[in-house]
């Protein structure tokens, strides 16, 4: 500081507090990011060859064969009795959702 | 009966026509149109509260309520938000005395409904004594500040 402004009364200027090493962060309980809808599983088809039943191709299928009631579900638009399928038949084989896996 | 210039008639006429004019049009106005019930709307987002405190829970929320921390301490800022948005931003801008930038960071969020935002800051080599201010911006608009102090 020169005598000049000593002389004049001006004040020294304050040096800027150094914040270089200011760590910060942020959480929230909200999701950072909308749920985006989920894309509907993919389905795939199967046509039915004699001595299926809806049981073996959701062993197939799924790997279990309790599973035949979603498959028969997905094709209730053909199919009238689960026990009735047909050689020929082109059946939708739906995705397992999660909670169905 | 009074008698009355030929103005002062007319304007009478005129006075008596424009009040009777003016009751039918409200009792027309009055029986004809009822604004709609509002339609449900998904609540805008928006900043109910910042609270600074020394520490915070799980939930986000302040412990330690507090407006003046001591040098080597963490200060917290917990930002309560309403509504929904599907992208927001929350940013917290801490500044110093006569606006120096300490620090500025944000968050995205997108709550589907009450949510609790945290932003903390630290320095380990210890605050500068004095008055700070934090400033919350939702969406790059100011939303709310808070004053605090730090001395040792």
């Amino acid at each position: 500081m020169g005598l000049l402004d000593k002389i004049l009364g001006r004040k020294e200027p304050k040096k800027p507090a150094d914040f270089s090493d200011v760590r910060s962060g942020s959480s929230s309980t909200a999701p950072a990011t909308a749920p985006t809808p989920t894309a509907s599983p993919t389905s795939r088809t199967y046509t039915v060859v004699a001595g299926d039943s809806l049981s073996k191709i959701a062993k197939r299928e799924y790997g279990d064969g309790n599973k035949w009631p979603t498959i028969f579900e997905a094709n209730r638009d053909k199919l009238k009795n689960p026990d009735l399928i047909h050689p020929g038949q082109v059946l939708v084989i739906p995705a397992l959702s999660d909670g169905g896996r | 009966m009074m008698k009355l210039f030929p103005a002062t008639r007319l304007a009478l006429i005129f006075a008596l026509v424009g009040t009777l004019g003016a009751t039918a049009c409200g009792k027309k106005a009055d029986t004809t149109s009822r604004n709609p019930p509002p339609a449900a709307m998904p609540a805008a987002l928006h900043v109910m509260g910042v609270t600074l405190g020394r520490t915070i829970g799980p939930d986000k929320r302040i412990i330690n309520a507090s407006q003046q921390f001591s040098p080597t301490e963490t200060i917290y800022a917990s930002v309560e938000t309403m509504g929904s948005a599907t992208a927001a931003t929350l940013a917290a801008r801490w500044t110093f005395e006569d606006g120096q930038l300490v620090d500025q960071s944000s968050q995205a969020i997108a709550p589907t409904g009450p949510a609790i935002t945290e932003f903390h800051i630290s320095k380990p080599s210890g605050w500068p004594s004095g008055k700070y201010k934090l400033e919350i911006l939702l969406d790059g608009k100011s939303a709310g500040t808070k004053e605090f102090t730090i001395a040792s």
